[in-house]
This record gives structure tokens, sequence and C-alpha cells, in this order.
């Protein structure tokens, strides 16, 4: 059964429509690629799922909700995280902080007047901190990590949600190829425990890390299937043409 | 580690604090300066609320005066119906309704005969107030110096609305020749040491409110939410809730702050709604150092102590204004951190030569420090 | 009839005042990013220019009009090149350095002209009202109408028919890119903000004979601007042209039934549920969320 479906999507911008009927459905467990030309509305993709978007037409439906018109907050609280193409995380709050913040179990104002922001949970967020090396910098603040730092804390921040479904916006963007290598490997491990939907333009990151790969084309969906079968898929190849081929997106 | 050490600060810090605001009263003769320190402290209280929703929350609230001046007026109100009679006017009437021709108390003022309602409601009614602005503007998402340019507004429109409504709230001069507060058997004389203490205390309890407050994750969320507060959206949290409740809780400080304020003065008028009040709140929190509590504080108590000092003639005033004026403008450009933040960075230097000792990596470093880039 | 032909006129009235005060506010704003607290200090120059030029001078009140306008368009231009070019993204701390500078203007002025109000002389020809289509109407706020309507036409024609406004438009939409393709941005925003003082400055002079004139006169003025800047979204001249008329004729409005005060706080009040539902403004299209 899948977790997550879109149906029909619809969304316009002062009559631009980024997504024109785009359908998708994503399997409990599964790391999905997302892939596309640019404007192709990938990124809107991520967007209206996770509310930033607002939906003009068809269905969100997430683990049998329908969560098309629902604000932000609710739709994370479902257990939908989401990281930004560029790296968002609170700068001038410590690495700790950061992803105590993101550890949200109780989201009430008044619930969290009782939790100590200095002790609580601090064992599990200094392990989270570990998964992603930045454990030397766990007490430093983040505005002072570097590219792929403030990258790796937010995937640690969504792991600190908790998050059934992690969207990740194209996590390698800017980095260097040890830093890719790095961020593959945490995707690698991070596979199975959350169901995954990923933006990417590195193709050698997604033969890396990827099963079933979708591809977009002017908002909606154009094909899906592996590597070997997108690769070689006329329409894909028409749709990427004057972008310099799929290798080169 | 840097935590662990500034924490440690931050205790000696209160502790001396609080020792010094105690003891001052055993050396101070003078009933006249002890009045004019409590009015001091109340600042104080005043600037840490301020830090609270601009500092913590970057809730740039420019209409702070309304919470502080409904305080004073619901504190004055009591206070002027348990005056003696001969002030009071006939059938019981405040003297200016009196010269108004109000006929009959109004319904609102009725519920001022008991102390207690009235020290309840110099709470909860700004507490209301801000609750409804708050609903409207932070459930709008509106956001950043839209807030500031609403709340100013609102300030100017309440003030009006006190000076226009001059039956019912004594217009321009306000609520004058005030009885003294009667609370658990103590009489509140302005100029007595009892009051002294208890506008001490309400400071230190602002203080450790307000530390309470920004030390529990729902301290940590608001200041997430100064920093982007879209990102923490996609974390689950309702943003305006906590807005609204940094919001309403700097409001409900400021309104007690009113009420003391009233006491201490023995009228409460329209110009403790004045822009100017804003804009000292503002900028004692902007010297002092809006990102901390006491630095704020300290800021209101140094800034009112040197003016008053000098010299309380109007001529130095408007003087005084203007100099503050341009301090103002300078700590904006060079110091946004305010003073606490040299402060800090002292400390966190200490610090540093401790700790590096042990490990070079480990060495703190002084939080969110910019000096004039932001 | 006429009662309510007055009432629209009087409303009228309120609003060229409301739209002179705004459009420098929102100019500035849509531009800049900044709001500029120190706007209403600006206005009181303006007002105080005139009454300095006027009274120890001797000059004539329509020439004054004329200078006010570059004298505290020149005041601006100095601010903006000595303190807020510091400050460009951090809008929190713009709002705190133009409010420091605009205590620093109102002390200076209660300071030297002293803080007792002071009256300028309305000129003789614009005392007596005009009769026009069998009403009554004060050719003094005729000729405020008839200034304000000059000053949105040349502020649009300077917007959309020059190639200064081409560049201004450009760097509105997005400064970084703005700068790549050669465009001095520096030298716009210190040109807006000195032609949003001056408009400042003008609007205070044309006030200055209908009311006294004193060294906090700004404060209610911009207050008023705020909300207009506000309900009418920033983007647009056409968003504050209209919302100044609509808050203009309603205070009008108002103020008949009650005061001037309730009149004030019942608009407010409005602003605030307005906001609440179209946060944008009402003129502004709806944007992408977040």
């Amino acid at each position: 059964m899948s977790l997550l479906e879109l149906k029909g999507v619809e969304v316009q911008f002062s009559g631009f429509r980024a997504l024109r009927g785009f359908d998708l459905s994503v399997a409990a467990g599964e790391l999905r690629c997302l892939i596309g030309p640019n404007g192709a509305g990938k990124t809107t993709a991520l967007d209206v799922i996770c509310g930033k978007a607002q939906v003009n037409g068809g269905d969100i439906i997430f683990a049998g909700q329908n969560i098309s018109h629902f604000e932000e907050h609710r739709i994370a609280r479902l257990g939908i995280g989401r990281k930004f193409q560029v790296p968002s995380v609170f700068r001038e709050l410590t690495v700790k902080e950061n992803l105590h913040v993101a550890f949200c179990r109780r989201a009430g104002v008044f619930a969290n007047l009782g939790i100590s922001a200095a002790k609580a949970n601090a064992d599990e967020l200094e392990k989270l901190a570990e998964l992603v090396g930045l454990k030397e910098s766990f007490r430093r603040e983040a505005g002072i990590l570097s590219h792929g730092q403030t990258q790796w804390l937010e995937i640690a921040m969504l792991v600190a949600q908790d998050a059934q479904l992690l969207l990740l916006d194209e996590p390698t963007a800017g980095m260097t190829a040890a830093e890719t290598r790095k961020t593959a490997e945490l995707c690698k491990q991070l596979k199975g425990r959350h169901t995954m939907l990923v933006v990417e333009h590195d193709m050698g990151f997604i033969k890396e890390i990827g099963d079933v790969i979708s591809v977009m084309h002017q908002g909606r969906l154009l094909a899906q299937g592996t590597v070997a079968e997108i690769e070689s898929d006329p329409e894909v190849r028409k749709a990427y043409l004057g972008s310099g081929g799929i290798r080169g997106a | 580690m840097r935590r662990i050490f500034i924490s440690r600060g931050h205790i000696i810090g209160y502790a001396a604090f609080a020792l010094a605001i105690l003891v001052v009263p055993l050396f101070i003769d003078d009933p006249y300066l002890l009045n004019k320190l409590a009015r001091y402290l109340i600042f104080g209280i005043l600037a840490a609320a301020l830090a609270l929703s601009w500092g913590y929350t970057g809730i740039l609230n420019l209409g702070q005066a309304v919470s502080f001046g409904l305080g004073s007026y619901c504190m004055a109100m009591t206070l002027k119906l348990h005056t003696i009679p001969i002030q009071t006017g006939a059938a019981g009437l405040p003297d200016f309704m009196v010269w108004n021709n109000v006929k009959s108390l109004p319904w609102f003022w009725e519920p001022f005969h008991s102390t207690a309602f009235a020290v309840v409601a110099g709470v909860a009614f700004p507490v209301v107030v801000a609750l409804l602005l708050g609903w409207f503007v932070f459930r709008a998402r509106v956001t950043g110096v839209y807030v500031s340019i609403i709340t100013l507004a609102m300030l100017v429109v309440v003030n009006l609305v006190i000076v226009d409504q001059q039956r019912f709230t004594g217009g321009f001069n306000g609520l004058t020749d005030l009885a003294d507060l009667k609370l658990f058997g103590i009489d509140f004389d302005p100029y007595s040491s009892a009051t002294y203490y208890l506008i001490a205390l309400s400071l230190l309890a602002t203080l450790m409110i307000g530390e309470l407050v920004v030390r529990s994750k729902t301290g940590l969320i608001m200041q997430a939410i100064r920093d982007d507060e879209t990102r923490v959206r996609y974390f689950g949290y309702d943003v305006a809730r906590y807005q609204i409740f940094a919001f309403c809780v700097s409001a409900g400080l400021s309104g007690f702050a009113g009420m003391l304020y009233a006491m201490v003065m023995a009228f409460a008028s329209p110009t403790f709604l004045s822009v100017q009040i804003s804009l000292s709140i503002v900028i004692w929190c902007a010297v002092g150092g809006r990102e901390s509590l006491i630095g704020s504080a300290l800021g209101a108590i140094l800034v009112t102590g040197i003016q008053g000092g000098l010299s309380e003639t109007p001529a130095f005033l408007n003087t005084w204004m203007l100099i503050m004026g341009a301090l103002f403008v300078a700590v904006v450009l060079f110091l946004p951190k305010g003073l606490i933040s040299i402060v800090q960075l002292g400390m966190a230097r200490l610090a540093g030569k401790k700790i590096s000792a042990l490990t070079e990596d480990e060495a703190p470093l002084p939080r969110g420090h910019k000096l004039g880039i932001g | 009839m006429t009662d309510l032909a007055n009432q629209i006129i009087t409303g009228l009235s309120i609003a060229s005042i409301l739209l002179l005060v705004s459009l420098g506010l929102a100019i500035i704003y849509g531009v800049m990013g900044v709001i500029n607290l120190a706007h209403g200090d600006f206005l009181m120059l303006g007002a105080y220019a005139v009454w300095l030029m006027e009274s120890a001078l001797g000059l004539g009140f329509l020439p004054c009009l004329v200078m006010v306008f570059f004298i505290v368009g020149a005041i601006g231009w100095l601010v903006e090149r000595t303190l807020i070019r510091h400050l460009y993204g951090r809008p929190l701390d713009t709002i705190l350095a133009t409010w420091g500078i605009g205590i620093i203007l109102q002390q200076a002025i209660r300071l030297s002209a002293g803080a007792q109000l002071r009256y300028v002389k309305m000129p003789d020809y614009l005392v007596n009202p005009l009769h026009l289509l069998g009403l009554d109407i004060s050719a003094y706020r005729l000729l405020i109408f008839s200034v304000t309507i000059v000053l949105v036409a040349v502020t649009y024609i300077l917007i959309f028919h020059t190639s200064f406004g081409i560049r201004l438009r450009a760097v509105m939409q997005n400064a970084e890119i703005a700068r790549c393709f050669g465009i001095n941005n520096a030298r716009i925003y210190s040109l807006t903000f000195a032609y949003g003082a001056g408009l400042a400055g003008l609007a205070g002079a044309l006030v200055s004979p209908l009311k006294s004139v004193s060294p906090d006169m700004g404060t209610n003025y911009v207050v008023d601007a705020f909300l207009v800047v506000v309900s009418g979204g920033v983007q647009s001249l056409f968003g504050t042209v209209a919302s100044a008329g609509i808050i203009g004729e309603l205070s009008g409005g108002f103020a008949y039934f009650w005061n001037d005060t309730l009149a004030r706080a019942l608009l407010f009040f409005l602003v605030v549920v307005l906001i609440r539902f179209r946060p944008q403004g009402i003129f502004a299209m709806p944007l992408r969320r977040g």
C-alpha cells in the first residue's frame, strides 16, 4: 500500500501552472528519486506535499488522510519532514539546540514549558549529531558550520523529528565529491527506517542510492522506472533535449 | 562547556544583582531617593518584558506602553475608589467625574471597588488585549516591521481614546490623588521601604519567570522562531501560538509593572501610554542587550539612573532625549546585542583561557557576537 | 444631498493629505524595504521650514512649497547616506535607527525653535471658499487636492516612464541582479529616500496652515499613513492611492457620526481585522505561501 499518493495535483502561481495534474505514488519504506529538467516542478511537488505551496486542485493522501489543505505544522506532525534546497537551519542556535527544536514530540506551548532546553534528551540528540558526523560541533552555533555540515545537520534534524516521510530537495547541491559520497552513505543508512522522496540532479548520486526513479516534465509525471529503464526511455530523452541530456542535467 | 560556564556566570550575576537591589534601602534614608530608585526598578521589569518578546522571539513591539498604561489605570482606578470621601466627591464618585457631570459610577468602574479584582485585571486586561491583537496579527502571519507599525499605531490610538474619554478616564490629567495600596495589612506608601521591597521582589520574580521561560524548550522554540519562523513550522509547531504566548507574557509583565508604577507615582495619566515611554523601553533593551533579560533590566536601570542623576529640569530632559536618540542610533549601528554582549564576551574570553588549556577544539565561542554586522 | 456631497468632499480632502503622507512612506518601503519611522518627523521639518521661511524671510507660501521639497529631500538624502545604508538587510534595525533619527530631529527642533505651537498663515488668496457646482469648497483644500493629484501623476511617470524608473523597478524586483547589470543600487536608494523625505516635507508644508505646528505633530499623521500602507499593500502605487481614498472617506464618515478620535480607533480596528483575512493588503495579488 502506498504511504503517499498525489492524484491530479494542480498548482498555480499567478497564472503559471507549476503542476498540471501531477500523479505520484510512494510506498512505505521506499527511497524514491524525483528528477526532471529545470522548471519541471520538482521543488513545487515537495512544496505542495509539505504545505508550503497551496493546492489548486487534486488530492494529496498521506497515510490514508487527505492533507491537501492542512497547515504546514499539521502536516509536519503527521510525520512529513522537509529538507530545503538552500539549507535552512537556525543559524543562531547551536547544533544541539537545532536538533532539540526538531525533536518535536509535544508541540504545545505549555507542554514545552516544562521541558528543559539544556538537559532534556541530551543523549539522544548527541547520538544524532554523531550519526551525521557533527559530534565535534555539538555545542557550536550552526551559523559557523560549513555548507556540507549544514546540509547534514538539516538531515539529522529530520531524523530527530522522526518523520516517517523525508522530503529531500537536492541534498548534495554545492557539495564536494567527498561530501556527496558521505551524503549517499547517510541516505543508505536512513533507507528502510524512513520513506524518502529525493529531488536530485546528480545521476551518480541517484545510481548510488535509488531504486525507482520518477521523471517530471512540465508539471506532470513523464516516466517511472529503474535507472536503466529511464535512461533508455525515448520520452525522457526528448524532454531533456536541449539541456544536454540526462547525464548533464 | 560554554553553556555550563555561562549559566554559572549567570547565577553569580543574578545573586549579585539581587543582593544589590535588596540592600539598597539599608543605606538610604531619603524617601524621595528610594521612590526614584523604585521607579527605575519598574522600568527594569518593562525592559525585561520587552526582551522576552523582541530579543527572544523577534517581535519588536513598539506599543509596549499600551500594556504598561492599561495596568497602571487598573491600579489607579481601585486606588481612586479607595480615597477618602473628600477626594472622591459627592455620592462616592471620583472628583473628575463630578466635574464632568457624570451622574453615577460607570459599570466598568464598579468592580474596581475590589482591590483583588484590580490586581487581577491589571495583568489580565493587558493580556487579553495582547491576545486579541496577537490572534489577528500572528494568525495572519504578519511579521517583522508590520508588527512593529501595527503595535505603534495601536499605542497612538489607545492613547487618543483615553484622552478623549475624559468623563471616564480623567482625560489629559489622568487619575490623580490616589490612595495608598493596602494589602495584607501593609500600607504601601509610595515613599516607604515596603513599596521598594515589593518592587524589588517583583523585578526579581519577573527575571525568574523570564529565565524559566527562555530556558525551557518553549523558550528554545521562541528563539528558533526569531531565527527563521517558516522553518519552525515544518517541524510541527504552530508558530502563531508561540508568538502569541511570548506577546502575552510580555504584556502581562508590563501590565504588572504599570500597576506598580501607578502606586509609586500616585497617579496614572496618558503619558504612561505615550510613544516616548515605548521608545524608552526599546532604547533600554537595545542599550542593555535585548537578548538578555538581566541585560535589558540593567540597561533600563542604568539609563534612567544616569538621566535621574544628572538633572530633571525640562530643558535638560529635552537635551537628554536628543542624546538618547543619538546613543540609540549608535547602539543599533555598532552594538546590536547591547552592553551585556561586551560582558559576555569578556566572560567567554576568561572561560576560553581555562578550557583551551584542556583542549583547543572546545574553546567556547561568544554566542552570536557579531559587532556591527548582522 | 449637499450634506452628503460636503461629507464626500471632506473625506476627499482628508484622503488627499493622507495620500501625500503615505506616498513617501510607501515608496521608500516598496523600493528599499525600509519602514521609515522618521517619516512623521520629516513632515514636521517641512512644516517648520515653511514657518521659518514665511516668518523670518517673508517668502510667499507657494515658493516655500517648492523649496521645502528640496530642503527636506536633501536632509533625507543625508540621513540615507550616513546611516540607513549601513543597515540594509536588517529591517528591524532600520526601523529602530529611523526612530532614533526621528527623536533627534524632534528634539533638535524643540531645542532650537522651542516647544510652543507655531502658526503658519494661510495666503489671503486661498482663504475664501470657491463656489463650485452649488457647493462652497475651501480654496485651500482644493489646492491640496490638486497638488496631490500632480504628485501622484509625477510619481507614476517617474516610476513607469523614465529610465530612472526602469532602474528603480529593476532594483525593486531583484537588487542583486540589478547590480549585476550595472545599476548603481546605492544611488537609487539614496534618491528614493530623498524623494520620499521630500514628499513628507511637502505634506508637512501643506498641512501647516490647517493646524498648528509643533515638534511632535508628525506622529499622528504617520500613524494614519501606516494604516494606509498596511491595508493598501506596499508594492503598488494604485493600492496606496485606493486605500488612502477609502481610509480618508471612512474616517471622514466615522468622524461625522462620532469624533476624530473614535473614528481613528474604529479604523484601526477595521484594519487589524482586515489583515487577518488579507495580510497582503486589499489590492495585492495573493502570493506563494511561506
